[in-house]
């Protein structure tokens, strides 16, 4: 952290350095030519270049225009790929501008632009062309180069109009300022690397940290599953032992009573029977309650069409994924079971979705034909082309086949359930 | 979060664009055009002294006449020009003003200069203007005239005056031998054959005291013996045409007869010399009374077309005034409105016989009744000067190509006639060499 710091005071560094720079060379140049003007040699000037130059106090007003615009345009930040580009793009125009006005005696304005755009380099797309454009730029705008296919002036013209020895220094020090630049840049790339080596490493300590702590969930969800299950059984056997097996108990029982009355007093063992049926039919009832117990609760709670609706509206903002409910026919006229199926349906076959292929849109109908009840999942997810029967969907086909339903499926554009069910118009309303 | 800073980047380009966009402003000179800044006024640069090397004192007059003319056609824009500035200090001047950027809209063109300015992108570009102008007709001009303001094979300014060069003859001393003035279409042979004859020893001191030509050089013989040296674009120089050398030997001729003895303009003067080729603009400036009694007070004399040589025709070259326009110029309309009335308002055309030295550029001024008694009223005289020979001449005139470097190019070409005709060795030989280095200038350039 403290090196990336560090490299951005060397990138301030570096725009003061080059508004100093421009600044230098265009103030040299107004200079001149407002000397050229005074000394009476304009006209020998301007048959030396074969060109007229842009005014003199015009240079170091447009210069500073496009040095301030180009800073703004610097200062911007998280930005999108595109926008960054678009942003490379007008910084590069602007210094191809800036070098122009200044006869492209420095074009180190490029090495600021690539510095600041290199910050972006982590998260950037397309970094490796940019790069690479940059750099071409940089190399390209090369005055002697420029001058072959238009017409420049020199900033040695510019320079001539001092005397030799003030010529050498004037351009010593625009050497010496340029020489500067270069190194500051260097300084600062040297530092941004340091800065992203540690930030790296520090990605991947956090990263080593984050696997450890995933394999222990993993174990405390495989534990946690076991438990459930032994919970489960448990409750299973104490269901059958306390339910089942207080009544058949009671029912041999009263049944070895009855073979030793039925001789001796057939009318108690009339009686003693029909205590054994009412044994029987308590029994049956309390296998009823236990395997109610292990019904959906939504479906407990409300009839099958408010269960799917609060079932979907849960997944909805459990997995940010869109799922669109059309249901064309009415829900309640079915058993129990069958209200079970369809509810485990539309359950696995969403979660399927959601799960195994990555799906943001889920499109459920339901409806009728004929005396059959029709269940379509539709999904926009990567589907599957080769459909591997899974626990879920071989459950699901085993269940429909016994209530002499279908299922199809197929995984080729997303991936499709469609289900039929047989509506039996004898059962009217819900059997208890 | 998020939202603010892309609200304070958005404001960050916005404001980056609008500088951009001020920059454009300054850079093309666009906010001269803001209200506020925009004038209706045409500038103009001028010098105050006349073109053709003579003082005098109407120098505004044909410009202020031109200005009146112009503002009443366009009431509400004016015209202004810096007076005040000698011809010398001019093309300084103009460099300056064009150097910052404060350049008038228009500006007369001293011929020696047009290439330059042209070259460095000054004027601008008339083909556009003319093509778009259906009252522009410049057949009117003379074809030389008009050709001379070209550059690079377009029209970069117009002619204001020119002035062709003529033969001056000494007719005192043709009388004195007994020889007829050579008629309009003399030939090279007719030059010598008089040359010849004049040049002796008139009072018997053994020395040549009467000369047959002055300040005839190898350019006179090139251009009337067809010669054209380079070519448009001046990448290339023909120094070894067949007509070279005959141009050559012709002027080493003449040379041969006055045996050694410089002449100079002042043997002329004196009337000692009986051709020497001038421009007419001189015969204007010292013809009048009373510059002609100190000047050439002891003879006289008239004007003649060139002779010509066996390959050319009796032609010369055309000094010419030029007026361009700057090419960034913001009033690029009425500036060409003022251009066209300087150049081609018959009236304004014809002033220039009354207060200037040149000659119209525009044929059928020349050509007026107009004219001719203008001339004839400001020299005096009716036989020393033929219309029809001066409207030809200009007609007729050479133009040299245009461009970089061009009066440089002539100096190498100057130097190598020199030293061929001064060289002992083989004419086609020196020709051949000479080319070669000529041609690579030209090509470094």
């Amino acid at each position: 952290m403290d090196e990336s710091r560090t490299s951005d005071y060397t990138l301030v560094i570096m725009k003061n350095l080059n508004l100093l720079i421009i600044l230098y060379i265009a103030m040299l140049m107004a200079h001149s030519l407002s000397g050229y003007i005074q000394e009476n040699s304009a006209l020998d000037f301007l048959t030396k270049i074969y060109r007229i130059p842009i005014a003199a106090w015009k240079i170091p007003v447009i210069v500073i225009g496009l040095y301030s615009s180009c800073m703004l345009l610097l200062y911007i930040q998280n930005i999108s790929s595109m926008g960054l580009l678009l942003k490379v793009c007008v910084e590069l125009g602007i210094s191809f501008c800036i070098s122009y006005v200044l006869g492209f005696s420095y074009t180190g304005i490029v090495l600021l632009i690539l510095a600041d755009t290199m910050r972006y380099f982590p998260k950037a797309k397309w970094k490796f062309p940019l790069m690479v454009v940059m750099c071409l730029f940089y190399l390209l705008i090369d005055y002697n180069l420029i001058a072959a296919y238009g017409n420049i002036t020199p900033f040695e013209a510019y320079l001539e109009y001092f005397q030799v020895d003030v010529q050498y220094i004037l351009l010593g020090i625009k050497n010496i300022l340029n020489s500067l630049n270069m190194l500051v840049f260097l300084v600062y790339i040297i530092l941004l690397m340091r800065a992203q080596l540690s930030e790296k490493e520090r990605i991947l300590v956090l990263n080593e940290e984050l696997r450890q702590a995933n394999i222990q969930l993993e174990n405390y969800a495989k534990e946690s599953e076991k438990v459930v299950k032994t919970k489960e059984r448990n409750r299973l056997a104490r269901e059958i032992h306390d339910a089942l097996g207080h009544a058949l108990t009671g029912i041999i029982t009263g049944i070895e009573a009855c073979t030793t009355l039925m001789d001796v007093a057939p009318e108690a063992t009339k009686e003693q029977l029909k205590a054994i049926a009412e044994v029987a039919r308590q029994g049956v009832t309390d296998v009823r309650r236990s395997i109610k117990e292990l019904r959906p609760d939504a479906l407990e709670k409300r009839d099958l069409e408010n269960a799917l609706i609060q079932m979907m509206d849960e997944m909805r903002s459990a997995t940010k994924a869109e799922i669109v409910y059309q249901c064309t026919t009415g829900l309640n006229c079915f058993h129990e079971e069958e209200e079970n199926i369809i509810y485990r349906i539309v359950q696995e076959s969403i979660t399927n979705s959601i799960r195994h292929g990555k799906a943001q849109r889920i499109l459920v109908h339901i409806g009728r034909k004929e005396n059959m009840l029709k269940i379509h999942i539709e999904d926009n997810g990567i589907g599957c082309g080769n459909v591997k029967k899974g626990f879920g969907l071989h459950h699901m086909e085993e269940r429909l086949n016994e209530l002499q339903g279908s299922l199809e499926y197929s995984g080729e554009k997303g991936f499709i359930v469609e289900a039929q069910v047989p509506i039996r118009w004898d059962a009217e309303g819900k059997h208890d | 979060m998020d939202s603010v800073k892309s609200k304070k980047n958005r404001i960050v380009s916005i404001i980056s664009i609008l500088l951009l966009f001020c920059v454009w402003l300054i850079y093309t000179d666009t906010y001269k055009e803001l209200p506020g800044i925009r004038k209706e006024v045409i500038t103009i640069g001028v010098f105050s002294d006349s073109y053709w090397q003579v003082q005098n004192g109407n120098s505004y007059q044909i410009l202020e006449d031109a200005i009146a003319v112009f503002e009443e056609m366009h009431p509400g824009v004016q015209v202004e020009y810096v007076s005040g500035i000698l011809k010398e200090d001019y093309s300084e001047w103009l460099s300056e003003r064009l150097l910052s950027e404060q350049a008038p809209d228009l500006f007369y063109v001293l011929s020696e200069d047009f290439n330059d300015f042209a070259e460095i992108g000054a004027l601008k570009n008339l083909e556009p203007l003319i093509q778009k102008d259906k009252e522009f007709q410049k057949e009117r001009f003379y074809s030389s005239a008009y050709e001379s303001g070209k550059y690079n094979g377009s029209q970069y300014s117009l002619p204001y005056e020119c002035a062709p060069k003529l033969m001056f003859v000494n007719q005192t001393i043709l009388e004195k031998e007994g020889l007829e003035i050579p008629g309009e279409n003399w030939t090279w042979e007719e030059f010598y054959e008089i040359c010849k004859k004049t040049t002796r020893d008139t009072d018997g001191n053994g020395t040549i005291d009467q000369f047959g030509a002055v300040g005839y050089t190898w350019k006179e013989a090139f251009e009337s013996n067809g010669i054209h040296l380079f070519n448009q674009q001046g990448t290339r120089c023909y120094l070894t045409d067949d007509n070279v050398e005959a141009a050559l030997m012709f002027v080493e001729k003449i040379e041969e007869l006055n045996d050694g003895y410089n002449v100079t303009a002042k043997d002329f003067d004196l009337g000692n010399v009986i051709f020497q080729p001038m421009s007419f603009s001189e015969y204007r400036a010292y013809k009048p009374y009373p510059l002609s009694v100190k000047k050439y007070a002891g003879f006289e004399w008239g004007c003649i077309p060139m002779p010509s040589g066996p390959d050319g025709e009796n032609v010369s070259t055309l000094d010419s005034l030029l007026i361009g326009m700057n090419e960034n110029t913001r009033n690029t309309q009425y500036a060409w409105e003022f251009m066209k009335i300087l150049t081609c308002d018959t009236q304004i055309q014809s002033e220039i016989f009354d207060y200037s030295e040149g000659v119209s550029v525009l044929k059928e001024v020349t050509e007026s009744d107009q004219t001719l008694q203008s001339l004839i009223e400001s020299s005096g005289n009716t036989g020393s000067l033929n219309q029809q020979i001066l409207s030809k001449a200009v007609e007729n005139a050479v133009v040299a190509p245009r461009f970089r470097n061009y009066d440089e190019a002539i100096e190498e070409v100057d130097k190598a006639v020199y030293a061929i005709i001064e060289g002992d060795s083989n004419i086609s030989m020196e020709q051949i060499i000479w080319n070669r280095k000529i041609n690579g200038y030209l090509e470094k350039r």
